[in-house]
């Protein structure tokens, strides 16, 4: 990045670009930057697509606001588009259209959803500045005294029982396993 | 952004900072900009979570599931047990889409065969009234037309429209599977 504003400092220099001209290019190559850069946008070398990670997890439940209520107050995730018609967004990571992750937590609809022989059976959050003693604590005071699993990979179950876990980037990593 | 980056340059061009300042100003302020939400992080209450970890992906026949999420999102496939096999949205040292914190990995898909109704994590399994009816994935570059014609290309099954920004198919196991660009967030999701 110091190379490239190094080079647009030069061309300001020697009139090649202008004052205008100069701000806006910085201010797109910051935008590009924040997005993960030229990498994370590459298409892939073969077929198929560059994913870049997990966009939404559609959640149905008999009650959607008693799911996001426990969401948002547990996890710190941040409610939108909630019009009041049995369905709202939960955001959490990144800025939405940066990377975001959310929940889409809705009531059952007209169609039921077809049966299938692959079920999502749990779904894990990183936890970033894990504190064992604060998130044990936190969760105490929320009403789980006795989460299961370890030190640094607890499950506990919503209100629908659905089966939450909360990690650490040691104890739940891929690449560790 | 491009206020404070016309402010400093004038500051530059009537010579109050040297051209190594102006430099090393906008250097710390581009790279920095981003990071708002790692900063963000540190003053959340313990449990403020970052990013999906992991998504658990219970399946008849691992292999068959993860070979097809493989081929499809060109995932690689690590830590492969006699039960399940872990699919990375990245590379080994690479940090996730837009995270800029050291101790947030890469999401994952675990693909897994293995009885749901033994005891896991040190408890019986319960009967959820909850169900994740379909996972949703981001990809790069992502133009609903070329998508469809790229998934039919790869034999996917049921693939059909979702909306202005995303496509929904249907993986070996019949579980629908949706897929899209960044323009498909938790702002433009619903709204």
């Amino acid at each position: 990045m110091e190379k490239f504003i190094d080079g647009l400092i030069r061309d300001f220099e020697s009139g090649k670009l202008g004052r205008r001209e100069f701000c806006q290019t910085l201010g797109i190559a910051t935008a590009i930057y924040a997005a993960g850069g030229p990498r994370a946008n590459a298409a892939p070398d073969g077929r198929g697509f560059k994913a870049l990670g997990i966009n939404h997890v559609s959640y149905q439940c008999p009650d959607y606001r008693k799911a996001r209520d426990f969401y948002a107050s547990m996890f710190g995730m941040q409610v939108l588009n909630d019009k009041g018609k049995g369905r709202a967004n939960l955001a959490f990571g990144p800025e939405p259209g940066k990377g975001d992750n959310f929940l889409v937590i809705h009531n059952p609809g007209a169609n039921p959803p077809k049966p299938t022989e692959a079920v999502i059976d749990h779904v894990c959050f990183t936890v970033s500045n894990w504190d064992e003693g604060k998130v044990r604590g936190a969760l105490k005071a929320n009403g789980f005294p006795a989460p299961t699993g370890r030190d640094g990979s607890l499950h506990i179950y919503d209100p629908f029982d659905y089966d939450v876990q909360i990690a650490n980037a040691v104890e739940e990593n891929a690449f560790r396993r | 952004m491009e206020g404070f980056i016309a402010t400093k340059l004038d500051e530059f061009a009537k010579g109050k900072i040297s051209r190594r300042a102006l430099l090393e100003t906008l250097t710390v302020a581009a790279t920095t900009t981003f990071a708002t939400g790692a900063t963000k992080a540190a003053s959340d209450p313990a449990l403020k979570v970052q990013l999906i970890n992991h998504i658990s992906y219970n399946c008849p026949d691992f292999r068959k599931a993860a070979d097809w999420y493989s081929k499809v999102f060109n995932l690689d496939q690590v830590g492969a047990s006699k039960i399940d096999v872990a699919l990375p949205f990245g590379k080994k040292g690479e940090k996730p889409f837009g995270v800029t914190a050291n101790d947030v990995p890469l999401s994952s898909l675990i693909i897994r065969s293995r009885d749901l109704n033994t005891p896991a994590n040190g408890r019986a399994p319960r009967k959820s009234q909850a169900v994740i009816e379909h996972m949703a994935y981001t990809v790069a570059d992502f133009d609903r037309e070329r998508a469809k014609a790229e998934l039919k290309s790869l034999g996917v099954e049921n693939v059909r429209d979702g909306g202005l920004y995303s496509l929904h198919m249907t993986d070996p196991y019949g579980y629908d599977v949706q897929i899209s660009g960044v323009a498909n967030n938790a702002l433009s999701d619903g709204a």
